[in-house]
């Protein structure tokens, strides 16, 4: 099993709210990922993926975030817990309040890679604005899976 | 005039909250908002061939990506006039039972469970009493590991296809899967002991119509085409090409979700009604839990949604179990899908989703694309349904008091176990 594993997250029926899967599905296979790390989509249910994540020493989540400024800024998160407030809803985990419960459970070091993005509308493609920006995000998560990781 | 605002229930600003307004004491309206917008996807499989349909549209909700794509399957095949191996009934009940583990494990333990104890999360939950989350979290894991070993992936499904699976499981797998449900026998008890520990809910009480699908066998989430509504000892059957008798959506200002009733009634799907539909699976290790959870048949009370969940958590262990069992008496054949010769028509799917009835009903032409689709999920045929179980709490709880109502009305809305299908999943940056 590799030590690392990157789970993209979101809906990809809904536009820019899929960024996460996108991101997954462009660095599956990609030359420059690092060979310890596996990539994964998880949809909107990162409990689903809790058999694979079981063992893994770091797992980085990438999932749209609705954080103001422009289209496609990449934010890093290590402490969800500062984003655990206002994510309640009736039907699903929030991928946040999903993994402080697997770390709770003795899982991983989770790290959130947040891209921002301002809508989500029904679509299967990403926004021109979001689009333009995909090559930066995607250096940005290969910067982060580049390092070494923890323990 | 005033006005209670609770929500948002989802994770969409300004959707999925319920609103009440009063007129002095008295109710005058009450609305769950729905953004429940799978009507809004359906333009993004217009034109597409047959086999893209289903990878598309379970894509609507992570939850329940199986009885999206299921149901898809059954309403192209049904256009085709496909008739799928025995085997590949059996293997697709058992996806939808590993989804219904894992979606009724996820809401009684992480969702519901939090409500009754005066938590205000489940990792808060899980802080105090880890035992519990623990219990919920393994049951929800076996209800994944059933559904990737069928279908090919932890989300979406890709291996259920059009006339059958890609690749039939092996022994092998399968052999694995019974170990995994076999160790889960006793973590079902112990939910049931739970969840007959929790106080009681009665926050309101109704004549309720239910609806279910009605199957040869009784006891199925997938097999079967005819729909059962049952209230107060009166019955009516629809078939599934006649759906809209009972989804004759009325579209409302205050949702994208349209209001389904059945003769002017709104009624309720999911787990109780289920049971209510089919009492006669109600036997063995589920009679003792039953009464062990004190719930009688037919309810009146929403809140015994949640413990209808249990019940049939604790049945779809064993009912995996047995269709497992039977798969390896037959022996599994390595079978192909069956082929497809695409024509023009109509076709519809009706399965049980975790969260009640589900129809998928699309039109091809005859090079097997999509002319029209249509999509009614188990939360929009509820929402009338709930809105009245909600007016009633307000009604019936006594003197106003809007910390106790506020209170009441979410649990009441989360029993339903509403799946806000399509919303947006953004974290949100405090």
């Amino acid at each position: 099993m590799k030590p690392v594993l990157l789970i993209g997250l979101g809906n990809t029926l809904m536009g820019d709210d899929g960024v996460g899967c996108v991101v997954a599905e462009r660095l599956s296979g990609h030359p420059r990922l690092p060979p310890q790390v596996e990539v994964m989509s998880a949809g909107t249910d990162l409990l689903a993926c809790a058999a694979h994540i079981e063992g893994r020493r770091r797992v980085v989540l990438v999932d749209a975030i609705q954080a103001g400024g422009e289209p496609g800024g990449v934010t890093r998160f290590e402490d969800l817990s500062e984003l655990e407030q206002g994510q309640d809803h009736v039907h699903h985990l929030s991928v946040v309040q999903a993994a402080r419960l697997l770390q709770m459970a003795g899982g991983p070091t989770f790290v959130l890679i947040g891209v921002a993005v301002r809508s989500a509308e029904v679509s299967m493609e990403l926004s021109p604005a979001l689009s333009e920006r995909l090559p930066a995000i995607l250096e940005s998560v290969l910067a982060e899976l580049a390092e070494p990781a923890e323990n | 005039m005033s006005t209670l605002v609770i929500g948002p229930l989802a994770r969409v600003e300004g959707h999925g909250g319920i609103t009440v307004e009063f007129e002095g004491d008295t109710v005058k309206d009450i609305r769950f908002d729905v953004p429940e917008g799978a009507r809004l996807l359906e333009p993004l499989v217009r034109g597409k061939r047959y086999d893209e349909v289903a990878p598309i549209l379970s894509r609507i909700c992570a939850i329940c990506s199986v009885a999206h794509t299921l149901t898809s399957l059954k309403a192209t095949e049904d256009a085709f006039g496909i008739k799928i191996s025995p085997q590949t009934e059996l293997l697709r009940e058992l996806m939808t039972r590993g989804e219904s583990i894992e979606s009724h494990a996820l809401h009684v333990f992480l969702l519901a469970l939090p409500d009754y104890l005066n938590y205000p999360s489940a990792t808060a939950l899980a802080a105090d009493k880890p035992a519990a989350v623990t219990l919920g979290l393994r049951l929800k894991k076996l209800g994944n590991q059933i559904q990737e070993t069928l279908g090919g992936r932890a989300v979406h499904p890709v291996n259920a296809v059009v006339g059958g699976f890609g690749r039939v499981p092996t022994f092998e797998q399968i052999i694995t899967l019974r170990s995994s449900l076999m160790q889960a026998v006793a973590d079902c008890d112990a939910m049931i002991d739970l969840v007959a520990s929790l106080p009681a809910t009665d926050f309101c009480h109704s004549d309720t119509l239910y609806a279910a699908l009605r199957s040869p066998h009784l006891d199925t989430y997938y097999s079967g085409d005819e729909v059962m509504l049952l209230s107060d000892g009166n019955r009516a059957i629809v078939s599934a090409p006649d759906y809209r008798t009972f989804t004759n959506e009325k579209s409302l200002e205050h949702s994208h979700s349209k209001h389904s009733t059945f003769r002017g009634s709104p009624f309720m799907v999911g787990a109780l009604a289920r049971l209510t539909v089919n009492p006669r699976r109600l036997t063995g290790r589920l009679a003792v839990a039953m009464k062990r959870l004190k719930l009688v048949l037919p309810a009146d009370n929403p809140m015994d949604n949640n413990k209808a969940q249990a019940l049939e958590l604790l049945n779809d262990v064993d009912r995996a179990l047995d269709i497992i069992e039977q798969l390896l008496r037959d022996g599994l054949k390595d079978e192909r899908p069956v082929p497809v010769h695409p024509r023009s028509g109509t076709g519809t799917g009706i399965t049980e989703a975790p969260r009640g009835l589900l129809v998928h009903s699309y039109t091809y032409d005859d090079g097997g694309r999509i002319v029209s689709a249509d999509v009614i999920t188990p939360t929009a045929m509820n929402a009338a349904s709930l809105e009245l179980h909600l007016r009633r709490a307000v009604e019936q709880c006594g003197e106003r008091d809007d910390t106790i109502i506020a209170k009441r009305l979410q649990m009441i809305a989360r029993a339903y176990d509403p799946c806000i299908s399509c919303s947006v999943h953004l974290v949100r940056r405090a």
